[in-house]
């Protein structure tokens, strides 16, 4: 069978095949998550690393819970409650009220606070939050996120947009555009109910049978595993869902119908 | 109920200043009682472009400190009784005022106006969040140009994540003969990526950069050029007219063009 049935699947041009991608090691702690947990939600906060170039500040934080928020609020139950897992982060009263100010816009509630941090205790406490005050070693001595099987894919409804980035430990499944400026990082596969004009990396820690596809496949640079690739300089003619894959000479694209044909187990490229 | 709008592009020079300027005067022009507030400290212009740069006594830092009323440092316009100007400080900058402040002027403004404009400095910085921070609604400006638009869209997601929800988009600067040729971003274009709703177009014009020397909005003129009759359109729209939108292309689309197009034929 000749698997270079696609036109678009011979113009890709891969830039740095050995070279390795810059290395995004996917510190899944470094974005503001929310997890389902047993009929509660934990919003968790990245930690507070000293003297980390990467580490957010807090409008940095505010931006990505908000972004959250809006990506996702029909998929919460109303009135769901929430556990604000705030690490060694310090939050002063002003900055938990303006989460669960924000969590209230979408009909969550802030019920406990978890922190290693007396002060943040302290301030949420008077806010008038319950309060569970850990160790800070009670963290660290949590199963750490590396080499465990992916997280849940995230799903977020929402145009992304230039300057956003969403780093996510698993699938990460779009329902909008990815506009061009921005960039979507993830463990997993990457999905775009749209178009995907942006900086895509799957596979973000080194899985290269990850795959990334879009309904509309104009991407400012493609990545999988330690491969780049950037599209080609003329748009096709017209555009079909496609989808891209590594193989052994770098990535590919292909039609999202063809995938099966030559690929047949690429459904589940993470078990 | 006060609308306060602020004025916004991420990018310099696309003509933020220019619309707010026009927009405060067409809005004040139909009857409605129109302030507009200059953020930009320390880099002012909205006074240049209503020409009232001569008659600001106090500014908006001397409202806050107490120096002044806020009646006694309001510009009203000559031209036009509807419109004030609440002028920012030139000889500070950005950090000389916080949100807060913003807030606290734009609430004693809405006591005695209908529409508060807000002028916002390039950037996504201090000013821009000062400037928003007021806002119930956007006009985000660009022009078609890839890095306009690309600013465009990052002030559209910082719009949204502070809960300015109501955003229109303004396309400023279109040479339709570009566009038709290809060579220019379209308004469609525009929208694939900004994804919200047009407010207007406005063609590109020379009378601009003399409007803008002279201190006379486009709006005042007795003969209304399309860039004028453009940012009137967007002043009803405002008022919730259904307004068609203004067609540049009959101009420019005569046989010879359609000839060129024909054969330059790129299917899209």
């Amino acid at each position: 069978m000749n698997s270079e049935s696609s036109p678009a699947a011979a113009s890709l041009t891969p830039i740095a095949q050995s070279d390795e991608a810059p290395s995004s090691v996917l510190d899944a702690n470094l974005q503001v998550r929310l997890k389902n947990e047993a009929g509660k939600l934990l919003l968790l906060m990245p930690p507070e690393l000293e003297n980390h170039a990467a580490a957010p500040g807090w409008s940095e934080l505010w931006l990505q819970l908000k972004q959250r928020l809006t990506a996702g609020d029909r998929f919460w139950q109303s009135e769901t409650p929430v556990h604000l897992i705030a690490r060694d982060r310090l939050l002063d009263g002003r900055q938990l009220q303006a989460i669960a100010d924000a969590l209230n816009d979408v009909q969550l509630k802030l019920k406990r606070v978890y922190t290693s941090r007396r002060q943040t205790a302290v301030a949420a406490a008077t806010a008038g939050f319950s309060v569970e005050q850990q160790t800070p070693l009670s963290y660290l001595n949590q199963p750490s996120e590396a080499g465990k099987s992916l997280e849940e894919p995230l799903y977020v409804q929402t145009t992304v947009r230039s300057g956003m980035e969403i780093r996510h430990p698993g699938t990460v499944v779009i329902v909008g555009d990815v506009n061009p400026g921005s960039s979507v990082i993830a463990d997993g596969d990457i999905l775009v109910w749209g178009s995907l004009r942006g900086v895509a990396h799957a596979g973000a820690s080194g899985n290269i049978r990850c795959l990334i596809m879009a309904l509309r496949l104009e991407p400012t640079q493609l990545r999988i595993g330690e491969q780049v690739a950037r599209a080609p300089e003329k748009a096709p003619a017209q555009f079909s869902p496609e989808v891209a894959y590594v193989r052994e000479d770098g990535i590919r694209i292909t039609q999202a119908t063809d995938l099966a044909k030559f690929r047949p187990n690429a459904g589940s490229p993470n078990t | 109920m006060t609308r306060t709008i602020v004025v916004t592009s991420g990018k310099g020079g696309v003509g933020k200043t220019t619309t707010t300027a026009n927009l405060g005067m067409a809005l004040a022009q139909r009857g409605r009682k129109v302030a507009v507030m200059d953020a930009d400290f320390g880099l002012r212009n909205l006074d240049l472009l209503l020409g009232l740069e001569n008659r600001i006594v106090y500014t908006a830092i001397e409202v806050l400190s107490g120096d002044c009323r806020l009646d006694q440092a309001l510009v009203k316009d000559k031209r036009q009784p509807n419109l004030a100007l609440l002028a920012a400080a030139q000889n500070r900058t950005k950090e000389a005022i916080n949100a807060d402040q913003m807030k606290q002027l734009v609430a004693s403004l809405s006591e005695s106006f209908e529409y508060v404009l807000v002028d916002c400095p390039a950037g996504i910085e201090l000013g821009f969040q000062n400037a928003i921070a007021p806002a119930q609604e956007a006009l985000v400006v660009t022009t078609p140009e890839i890095s306009a638009v690309r600013d465009a869209d990052r002030v559209v997601g910082l719009l949204e994540a502070n809960d300015v929800n109501k955003q229109h988009l303004i396309i400023n600067r279109i040479k339709p003969a570009m566009v038709q040729e290809d060579l220019m971003m379209s308004v469609r274009d525009v929208q694939e990526i900004l994804a919200i709703p047009l407010a207007g177009v406005i063609p590109d014009d020379e009378r601009v950069i003399v409007s803008t020397n002279k201190g006379e909005p486009l709006v005042l003129e007795q003969r209304l050029t399309l860039a004028g009759l453009a940012y009137q359109n967007i002043a009803r729209r405002l008022e919730g007219e259904e307004v068609p939108f203004l067609d540049f292309t009959a101009a420019h689309d005569d046989l010879f063009s359609r000839i060129r197009r024909m054969f330059r034929s790129t299917p899209r």
